[in-house]
């Protein structure tokens, strides 16, 4: 476990400015409520933060996609992978890695919005189911990317079949019905953000974030026994 | 002697998807690396050697044959808990030297005031203890060189294996990590060492190998390599240099060189031309000259469509086997 925190602290550490860009972006509309009258622009707000959402989630699968690439390119990885360290635990630490990330912007998503949003009377408690599912979504969508960029170096490549992947239940939503988002919930989990309103009544419903919760460590199995088949070095001669 | 590091029968080739063209890095490649001893490892440009470590360190599977790092098959992540390793062109995260030191060896499992102490007990070898808070994105090559090989060796490892670990040295850095060696070498430790820096392997290898096009085309002890088989060198007195081709006269004594089957009769010559011999010796080359000998045979070999060393065999033999 230890190797897998440290992986991920270091993931984290590597990735500070870009995390803290999107961090004090997100902090940023809090100043928004202190400037505006929040209550006569609550759709306004709330339209802001279904974008955040979306931009969470596409965060997550651009750093899931490019993180192995990264250390790679840079060769840091062999280094890393010269000590004690499993090709699975390698892949956990940067998924966690990457998880953490998104916790944190997940986070500061729900400190801004139950300051503004709670202050445009959206209730606090559906705010905070709203988060988890959005982080949950993240981490899947995360983990779909590492799997990608296990056999697709290329980090646009694995972030477009991810794209694509994640896009496949959402048109067997379509055609075959609602059950299917149940497949690769990220997008059923994203909709229920999406869908919200201030006057959102339904009740929490936890069997999306189980089966996502479930897939992730799917995703983090397969992305380990990929990447434990692939060199991942080449002579620099 | 208990084998740290062997290659038995390994192949690697590499395939590209697109031009479904294949290149073998490694061919049927043998090895055995003792324990205290210091191995040189050595080869032109794309021989195999950078290939051949990372098959070691797991980072790549072998297309066929197998192998074992002290005891255990390569890739095995334990193991490698007892291994410290060294890339060439080091690539380190951007962080206060201490910090990145102590960061790899808590990767290896270490960790409380143990980890402490080795941080600073490798950064203090390799000269660097008064830069532990400095960050290692600000080194110079040179100074990442040597903090590389103190996260290699924060472990305390029973087998050290360096791809190039000097190529970026001053000479001081140089005489410092090469006496590091030999100490890993007098505590019973293995070092793997891949070099094309020959006068640092002359000095400090116990055995060397000598790779090209993915083959193993010499293998035996460094001091049997420098001697050269066949060619004896006679120093006399009391002679003219005119009566040998080659000989040269330096202090009022004539030094030349003659072959082995000519010794015999160079000597009574001497004896009877009324000069004195001070001494016949082996004839010793650089390992510069033996390396450029070596790869230009293996070049004319494999440009004759005999990839395989005409060589290898017989100098094995006699330069200390398999």
């Amino acid at each position: 476990m230890k190797p897998v925190l440290l992986i991920a602290g270091n993931f984290v550490r590597e990735q500070r400015w870009p995390i803290l860009v999107l961090l004090v972006w997100v902090l940023g509309l809090a100043i928004i409520g202190l400037f505006i009258d929040v209550r006569n622009n609550r759709d306004d707000i709330l339209l802001i933060f279904k974008q955040l959402a979306i931009y969470g989630i596409a965060f997550s699968v651009f750093f899931g996609g490019s993180a192995i690439h990264n250390e790679r390119k840079s060769r840091r990885i062999l280094a890393v992978v010269s000590k004690s360290v499993g090709r699975q635990q390698y892949v956990a630490g940067l998924l966690f890695g990457v998880s953490l990330a998104s916790g944190l912007y997940c986070f500061a998503m729900g400190m801004t919005g139950s300051w503004v949003l709670g202050g445009a009377g959206f209730p606090v408690y559906r705010l905070i189911y709203l988060i988890i599912c959005l982080f949950i979504a993240s981490v899947l969508a995360a983990s779909v990317s590492v799997m990608f960029s296990t056999f697709f170096f290329n980090p646009l490549l694995a972030t477009g079949a991810t794209g694509v992947f994640l896009s496949a239940p959402v048109l067997a939503m379509q055609v075959l019905g609602s059950q299917w988002g149940y497949l690769l919930p990220v997008y059923s989990l994203v909709e229920l953000f999406l869908k919200t309103s201030f006057y959102d009544q339904r009740p929490p419903d936890w069997s999306l974030v189980l089966v996502a919760g479930c897939e992730v460590v799917m995703f983090w199995v397969m992305a380990s026994t990929i990447f434990a088949m692939r060199d991942i070095a080449v002579a620099v001669e | 002697m208990a084998a740290v590091l062997e290659y038995d029968g390994i192949t690697k080739e590499y395939r590209s998807w697109l031009s479904r063209r294949t290149v073998r890095a490694l061919d049927d490649f043998s090895l055995r690396v003792e324990a205290g001893e210091i191995f040189g490892f050595l080869g032109p440009n794309g021989a195999g050697k950078t290939t051949a470590i990372h098959l070691a360190m797991g980072f790549m599977r072998p297309t066929h044959g197998h192998g074992q790092m002290l005891g255990r098959p390569f890739g095995d992540a334990h193991t490698r808990r007892r291994v410290g390793f060294l890339a060439e062109n080091v690539a380190l995260y951007h962080r206060p030297a201490g910090p990145l030191v102590s960061f790899y060896g808590a990767l290896n499992g270490m960790g409380g005031p143990d980890l402490r102490r080795r941080t600073r007990e490798v950064l203090e070898a390799v000269n660097l203890l008064g830069e532990i808070n400095r960050n290692a994105g600000k080194f110079s090559r040179g100074m990442l060189q040597r903090v590389g090989l103190a996260q290699a060796m924060v472990n305390d490892p029973e087998l050290l294996i360096l791809d190039e670990p000097t190529s970026a040295l001053d000479p001081l850095a140089r005489v410092a990590v090469r006496e590091l060696l030999l100490k890993q070498r007098n505590a019973g430790k293995a070092v793997f060492l891949s070099s094309h820096l020959l006068s640092e392997v002359e000095t400090v290898c116990d055995r060397v190998a000598v790779l090209h096009g993915g083959r193993l085309v010499r293998l035996g002890r460094t001091a049997d390599l420098l001697e050269s088989r066949g060619h004896m060198e006679v120093v006399a007195r009391g002679i003219d240099p005119s009566m040998f081709p080659g000989a040269v006269r330096n202090d009022g004594l004539v030094s030349f060189d003659v072959v082995l089957s000519a010794q015999r009769a160079t000597l009574e010559r001497i004896w009877a031309a009324g000069g004195e011999i001070i001494s016949v010796n082996p004839k010793r080359r650089s390992l510069e000259e033996i390396f450029l000998e070596i790869t230009a045979e293996a070049s004319k070999a494999a440009a004759n469509g005999n990839g395989a060393s005409p060589t290898l065999e017989s100098r094995t033999q006699t330069g200390g086997g398999l």
